[in-house]
């Protein structure tokens, strides 16, 4: 018997394929993802049949948090995090990044009609504060506390938002009021009509002063967008937890009928009819 | 990480020749590079964007005239009263994972109902087999003409006929139709989740009721439920915890 002859093989492996690959995947996801954005609470939408996209600009969303899924806290703690609210703001193209401008003037029409129905408790910002504002995606906290909380870092705000069962957590909406003209309106009611009246200045003779008070044309555009997708029933979305109790959510769609929001949309995942 | 590789199977080369060379450059690094750049984006972005349910709730002014309301005839009205069962502090859920809602539902007036003791009580059950069951096949049953067209319709556009905008634009104008009359109450019981008041209106849009309205239950409705199916009332409640202390401190200015 003749000796087998083991032939060497060198062991490199051409990876050039493997990286064409990985490239076109990266591509891909690059291509057709959205960043996640940081939410202070997480909601799992109910499923509908309606396959309409939620719209990525001119838009503001209303989130309602659940109780807590933690099995470890006792239930009284678990509910503690159920209904409170959190809203964000989102401008034309990129819903991050290019809305300062409308949220700065939502934030200072609602700091002004706040502290015109409380004489007492005025708050006031300062331009670094706003300017904080500006930059934040979502947030939910009484008119008292927000001059701490647009002080704060991000790094605090993170570890702040992480508590959900925080006093100071989610926007107050307590009071059952039915009038939209009402003089001691909720702080949600004031958000809300904040939002409404920011996106109704746009007249023309406000475009002017507008333009005077040093805002570009880009910014009025951005303003009348807003507005547009308000009037149709799209500027607004609801988004809450399949299994909050519907009495819950309903107080939060009730604040928006007072305030002559009652076209909005709620945010779903898609379901087959068959279910 | 490069390497140029002489090939020397010619033997004996010419003096002068210049010397081929294949250069091989090693990817590996690369792959690694882009695996952790896929890595990335799949954990940090979604795909999924969320799909939107447009609705319009009447204004809560009550400046609006009397005019402007629309009055539903007791004939062509259904009411739905919507329920969920609870097992401690959340919804108790089926075999298949779906949460256990309930409706009760009764055509006409409330008086006529709580008369004729007629009051039925059906679940979301959607399709099976393609047919409408439970409350579905109540709903379409109903509005079986306006459906047929819609379906029609439907197959217009899957068969490229007419755009998607025609569709809806036409589907519209059918459910607008003066023969659909058919009004729905929806009246999510104080237990009703909120995926129990979607599955509602999902149900309205797909069995193309145009007239539908969120109402709370009326005390004849608790009456009539009382009255037929006393089970109602035992069915397992969830828990409510009114909050300790509801009243957020005002925390202090900070320190300029």
């Amino acid at each position: 018997m003749g000796k087998v002859k083991i032939k060497r093989k060198s062991t490199l492996i051409d990876m050039t394929a493997m990286s064409d690959v990985t490239v076109l995947l990266l591509t891909f996801f690059m291509l057709t993802s959205t960043f996640l954005q940081k939410e202070p609470a997480m909601v799992i939408t109910p499923s509908s049949v309606s396959d309409e996209k939620v719209p990525t600009s001119d838009f503001v969303t209303v989130l309602v948090s659940s109780e807590s899924a933690d099995e470890r806290l006792t239930p009284e703690q678990r509910q503690q995090e159920e209904g409170k609210v959190f809203l964000s703001f989102a401008g034309s193209t990129d819903s991050t990044y290019s809305s300062p401008y409308v949220r700065k003037r939502i934030l200072e029409k609602a700091v002004s009609i706040y502290n015109s129905q409380h004489e007492k408790q005025k708050i006031e910002l300062d331009p670094n504060q706003i300017q904080a504002f500006s930059g934040i995606h979502m947030f939910g906290v009484p008119f008292q506390f927000l001059p701490t909380y647009l002080s704060m870092s991000d790094l605090e705000r993170d570890k702040f938002q992480k508590n959900l069962s925080d006093p100071n957590m989610g926007i107050p909406y307590d009071t059952f009021n039915k009038d939209p003209k009402s003089s001691r309106l909720n702080e949600l009611q004031i958000w809300f009509r904040a939002i409404r009246e920011t996106a109704e200045g746009i007249s023309k003779d406000r475009k002017e002063a507008l333009k005077a008070s040093g805002a570009t044309d880009e910014e009025i555009q951005q303003m009348e967008d807003f507005k547009k997708a308000l009037q149709e029933g799209k500027g607004i979305g609801v988004k809450a937890d399949r299994n909050t109790p519907w009495t819950v959510v309903a107080r939060v769609f009730d604040n928006l009928q007072t305030m002559s929001l009652n076209k909005f949309i709620i945010m779903t995942s898609l379901a087959s009819e068959d279910n | 990480m490069a390497q140029i590789e002489q090939s020397d199977k010619g033997g004996k080369k010419k003096k002068g020749a210049q010397k081929k060379m294949a250069i091989h450059v090693d990817f590996t690094p690369m792959v690694d590079m882009n695996m952790l750049l896929i890595t990335f984006f799949m954990l940090c972005t979604t795909m999924i964007k969320s799909q939107t349910l447009q609705v319009v709730l009447p204004s809560n002014d009550p400046n609006v005239d009397k005019k402007d309301k629309t009055e539903a005839s007791a004939d062509n009205t259904i009411t739905m009263i919507l329920d969920t069962e609870y097992e401690g502090i959340n919804p108790k859920v089926d075999e298949e994972g779906k949460t256990m809602h309930h409706i009760y539902w009764y055509e006409g007036t409330v008086e006529d109902a709580i008369a004729k003791n007629d009051l039925h009580v059906t679940s979301f059950i959607g399709n099976e087999n393609k047919t409408a069951r439970g409350i579905r096949e109540v709903l379409q049953n109903r509005n079986e003409e306006i459906l047929k067209e819609y379906k029609a319709l439907k197959e217009k556009w899957k068969n490229k006929e007419i755009t998607r905008d025609e569709f809806q634009e036409l589907a519209k104008k059918n459910s607008s139709r003066e023969e659909n009359k058919l009004t729905v109450l929806i009246k999510p019981g104080p237990n009703t989740t909120y995926e129990g008041l979607i599955n509602a209106l999902d149900e309205m849009q797909l069995a193309q009721i145009q007239k539908y309205a969120i109402q709370s239950v009326s005390h004849e409705d608790s009456v009539l439920i009382e009255q037929t199916n006393p089970a109602f009332i035992k069915a397992p409640i969830r828990q409510i915890i009114e909050p300790a202390s509801k009243a957020a401190v005002p925390a202090a200015q900070p320190a300029q």
